[in-house]
């Protein structure tokens, strides 16, 4: 499958407006793929404000060095014109060939930030990498060639949320200019809702109720076993040293249903993820049921993922308005 | 504790604070240092007070960071920069003079410190500081200020480096070194190859008056004679040097003498006088328009010119020829067309001698007297004229022997003369003098009796430099007289019969009881001539600035036009030299054999490289396996997230048609030398049939694209 079929299958819903589309396809042309080294065509030098003064400073050097017909003047003149032209060219490679390749963050909640790590990497040493995308900008510095640093982007609704293009630039040597390099990625994060606890008292606590308390019977002691659960009894009676064993008593058994919270529908979804998460810490075995979905009961790290995943796929609003009852 | 302590340490100080904008205390000290730097450069020609202000506006600046004093206020800034403005002009007098406007510059720039918070105002400050090191020049393009400037661009460009972000000064000093030394042979090339502008427009100049000459003397007012050792000018001669006694420099001649004084009388207000239209007095051009074509000149002297605010050139003689183009005024002297701002290299062609030509003012004009003054002087040229016989080499001859006689003696310091008549006085009654004394009075003498003369100022020796070249001083500075004898203006030097060794030796000759030669600098470095271990040192630093102040500032329209020649010559010869080791193979054949080395050189080079690098990508399946996969994604046939390379190459097999089987092959080559234990025989064997197959995909696949 090629890339760019992948592409436009993911956005022909979204990007409808005609602008927006040339503008994205004016951006692909520009922008660089990810985790490969940054090819010179995808590197752009754009003069900062700073290096616009440089040059008019350089312009000013030079009509006082005529002037005066004054000679170290004009070479002061030349000199800065020489460093402009030489921190141009090293600034210019500083960005060539750094990999970008990125650390999507474990799960992010709407409302708050997405950690996103960006890991850059090249054969040289760079200095002064500046990160940027949608208004969050982390900087960095590849001492022997590796670098790492988190973006924070904001994540403000629950959902599939593309991730912002990014902006890989550098002013280095001098700020006369900034070395600038977009890049893409075609991964997507998938946002939780944001969690809203109702009524804090409702579910157990963690650990609550959870001790091993009901006698299941006796095994072979092995050298560690606690003495308070060692059997004395058994081992004065038949001289073989067993050691009780205990269970937790069962877990609480529930269903997450999507029909008995109150509210619209992203207010539901809140609801159901703070008790997803509520009772993941209390340990319970728990399901999930959403219109058109149902997640079977089940426990543990996976359970969670699989019910938080859902909750973030639930189509929105307005797809469910078409389709599904509410 | 102590580990903590040297951890610390090591931490370096950040340029900028943590919330990305405010500058830390570390860059502050960065830019106040360069300010110190730069401060130094001007300091030898700008009042000492500016030290303070800096001091004030760093120390505030340094409260401020501590916290104990606010960010300072408009009124406080504005009140600084009046303060400012009312220091120069209490100063200077004037504002808009260049010295204040220099003063203006370097208390802005240090002003600047107090209103420096982020990282932009830091960027501006060092611009800022460039213009200001510029300022420095207009003072002296010497070497001193020459290291001085190349010092403070270090420092700047660190700065810079260091508000970019550089981790550490250690690698804020190693990107400068790089981009002072990347850049600087760009910077010699455009030096040396942009071509050069005369001024566009007029600025404000430095005033200058620097050397002993004036054109108005009064023998007698004081003892005025500059006896400082700034420079005048340097000379280097093409072709022959001129003896000591022929190196007499005339820069004016003074035609006016009103009893008392002697002036210079301008070609302006000679045509003004006379009602005679200023081209007969003055001409524009490269070639002196009062002498004869065809003299041929005697010397050629290559002069570096000082800056001076009078636009005088001195000339050996009568100036014939310039290299560009110059005033050339009838009585045979040179003038600029403007003053110099900074030292300029000009060559003369001269005769050595008084100018041949009459002066288009008239005999009349240079045999004026005041009707009335210095009787005893007339009646004594009148005797002598009588006894000489109207001869009017016979009466000169007489004049010049009486100032050989006793007691008229040759003193710097000679007594005041207070009367109206003053040439009576010192021919009768005080007898002690110096060149101008003398000259007043030998040009009075003539004038007396109708032989047209007139003083000329100028500059007579210099001291010889054992690379040859000349230095001319203020000391040096000279007047003597011209007569108009027998269709020619002749050089008459009074002093040369009282003071022969002054001629002969330079003014150091003249001891006069007290040493009065440099009485005006206790410090000068000439002191050093009586140590002989020390002279040579002087000279070999002198030698240096001159090579300097020639080579690279005079570095200008004429000299730039002379190296480039100097290049062409230097390819015509290598040119030359080609022509000759291909002799017979013509020009074009040996060119085009350094072109095919050339090129097969590279390109050898490119196919090495290659061929290396295939070499290493076959010892490594999986590298090789990598290259294929990237070949293919730059196709559109990219892997699938978390797909292992065989995986890749297997998925694609069945829509790949001819190239199908191949790719299958890949895999499961690639996968037994991955991962299958192998002996070296079927490794080897394995790696050719990879490298067979996976040229094979790219082969078939390419030809099924196209």
């Amino acid at each position: 499958m090629s890339r760019s079929k992948a592409r436009t299958e993911a956005h022909a819903g979204t990007d409808a407006a005609p602008g927006k589309r040339l503008r994205r396809r004016l951006f692909r042309r520009l922008t660089a793929p990810m985790a490969r080294p940054l090819p010179q065509r995808r590197l752009f030098l754009l003069p900062t404000r700073f290096g616009l003064g440089w040059m008019v400073l350089v312009v000013v050097l030079l009509l006082f060095g005529i002037n005066y017909q004054n000679s170290l003047a004009y070479g002061l003149a030349f000199w800065l014109f020489a460093l402009g032209a030489v921190a141009l060219l090293r600034g210019w490679r500083n960005l060539l060939g750094v990999k970008m390749t990125l650390r999507l963050p474990r799960e992010v909640f709407a409302g708050g930030e997405a950690r996103l790590g960006v890991i850059l990497e090249a054969s040289r040493p760079r200095t002064a990498l500046e990160v940027h995308g949608a208004a969050a900008m982390a900087s960095v510095d590849l001492p022997d060639g590796r670098g790492e640093t988190v973006l924070a982007l904001p994540a403000p609704r629950r959902g599939r949320q593309r991730l912002p293009m990014l902006r890989l630039q550098s002013r280095w040597p001098l700020g006369l200019v900034r070395v600038v390099a977009w890049l893409e990625t075609a991964e997507t994060l998938w946002v939780y809702p944001q969690p809203l606890e109702l009524e804090a008292a409702h579910y157990r606590q963690a650990g609550q109720g959870r001790e091993e308390s009901d006698f299941a019977g006796l095994r072979r002691a092995v050298p560690g076993d606690s003495p308070t659960r060692l059997a004395w009894k058994q081992w004065s009676r038949t001289g073989v040293l067993a050691a009780k064993t205990f269970q937790a008593p069962p877990r609480q058994q529930l269903w997450l249903d999507y029909a008995t919270c109150r509210g619209d529908l992203e207010r539901r979804l809140s609801v159901l993820c703070a008790r997803v998460l509520a009772h993941h810490r209390a340990g319970d075995r728990f399901g999930l049921r959403l219109p058109g979905l149902t997640l079977p009961q089940g426990e543990g790290a996976s359970q969670r993922r699989a019910a938080l995943d859902a909750l973030a796929r639930f189509p929105p609003s307005d797809a469910i308005r078409q389709g599904l009852p509410t | 504790m102590i580990g903590r302590r040297i951890e610390l340490r090591a931490i370096p100080e950040p340029a900028v604070l943590a919330d990305g904008r405010a500058l830390g205390n570390a860059m502050l000290r960065q830019l106040f240092i360069g300010q110190c730097l730069i401060l130094a450069l001007h300091l030898a020609w700008m009042p000492l007070w500016l030290i303070a202000l800096a001091a004030a506006v760093a120390g505030h600046r340094y409260l401020q960071l501590c916290g104990r004093l606010p960010r300072a206020g408009l009124v406080l800034r504005l009140t600084a920069v009046a303060g400012l403005l009312a220091a120069l002009w209490l100063e200077y007098g004037i504002l808009y003079g260049m010295q204040g406007l220099i003063g203006l510059l370097i208390g802005v720039y240090l002003l600047k410190l107090l209103e420096t918070h982020d990282r932009r105002d830091a960027r501006v400050v060092v611009l800022i500081g460039m213009v200001a090191t510029a300022s420095a020049f207009l003072h002296d393009q010497g070497i001193p200020m020459a290291v001085g400037a190349l010092l403070m661009l270090g420092w700047q460009v660190q700065s810079l480096v260091r508000l970019a972000g550089a981790g550490s000064a250690a690698s804020a000093w190693r990107e400068t070194a790089w981009l002072l030394g990347l850049s600087a042979p760009l910077m010699v090339a455009l030096f040396v190859g942009v071509p050069r502008l005369g001024p566009l427009w007029a600025m404000p100049q430095l005033d200058r008056a620097s050397t002993g000459l004036t054109d108005e003397i009064a023998p007698g007012d004081i003892a005025a004679l500059s006896r400082s050792d700034a420079r005048a000018f340097r000379a280097r001669f093409r072709g022959r040097e001129p003896t000591v006694s022929e190196r007499y420099w005339r820069v004016y001649t003074l035609t006016h003498f009103d009893g008392v004084r002697w002036s210079r009388v301008t070609p302006q207000a000679l045509s003004a006088t006379l009602a005679r239209p200023l081209a007969d007095f003055m001409r524009e051009g490269r070639r002196s328009p009062w002498q004869d074509e065809n003299d041929p000149p005697r010397f050629t002297a290559e002069l570096l010119l000082e800056p001076d605010s009078r636009p005088w050139r001195p000339s050996l003689g009568t100036p014939l020829a310039t290299d560009s183009r110059q005033r050339y005024l009838a009585d045979g002297t040179l003038e600029g067309r403007a003053p110099l701002s900074s030292r300029t290299l000009l060559t003369v062609e001269s005769s050595g001698q008084a100018p041949a030509h009459a002066d288009p003012a008239g005999a009349a004009f240079h045999a004026m007297l005041p009707p009335r003054g210095n009787p005893r002087t007339r009646e004594l040229a009148e005797r002598l004229w009588r006894e000489s016989g109207g001869d009017t080499r016979v009466y000169l001859g007489r004049v010049m022997a009486r100032f050989g006689e006793a007691p008229f003696r040759y003193t710097l310091s000679p007594p005041r003369l207070g009367s109206r008549d003053r040439v009576d006085e010192f021919l009768f009654e005080s007898r002690a003098g110096y060149c101008t004394h003398y000259a007043s009075a030998a040009a009075v003498m003539a004038r007396a009796v109708g032989i047209p003369a007139r003083i000329v100022a100028g500059f007579l020796g210099g001291e010889r430099h054992p690379d040859g070249h000349f230095t001319v001083r203020d000391y040096d500075a000279h007047a003597w007289v011209e007569v108009w004898l027998e269709g020619g203006w002749q050089r008459l030097d009074p002093t040369a019969a009282i003071a022969p060794e002054r001629i002969e030796q330079g003014p150091q000759a003249v001891r006069d009881g007290r040493e009065r030669f440099l009485a005006d600098a206790p410090f000068s470095p000439l002191r050093l001539r009586e140590l002989g271990w020390a002279n040579p040192l002087r000279l070999a630093w002198e030698r240096l600035e001159y090579r300097w102040q020639r080579g690279v500032i005079g570095y200008q329209r004429g000299a730039r036009g002379e190296l480039l020649a100097r290049l062409a010559n230097g390819w015509q010869a290598v040119r030359a030299w080609l022509v000759e080791v291909a002799s017979g193979r013509g020009l074009a054949a040996s060119l085009l054999g350094l072109m095919n080395i050339a090129a097969g050189t590279v390109a050898a080079a490119w196919l090495g490289r290659r061929m290396w690098r295939r070499w290493r990508l076959d010892r490594d399946a999986r590298a090789q396996l990598l290259a294929l996969q990237a070949w293919l994604e730059r196709r559109g046939l990219e892997s699938l997230p978390g797909e292992s390379p065989a995986s890749h190459l297997r998925r694609l097999a069945p829509r790949a048609g001819a190239a199908g089987p191949a790719l299958e092959d890949c895999a499961h080559h690639a996968e037994r030398l991955l991962y299958a234990p192998l002996d070296e025989a079927e490794r080897r064997q394995r790696h050719r049939q990879l490298a067979v197959r996976v040229a094979e995909v790219q082969r078939r696949l390419r030809r099924r694209r196209a």
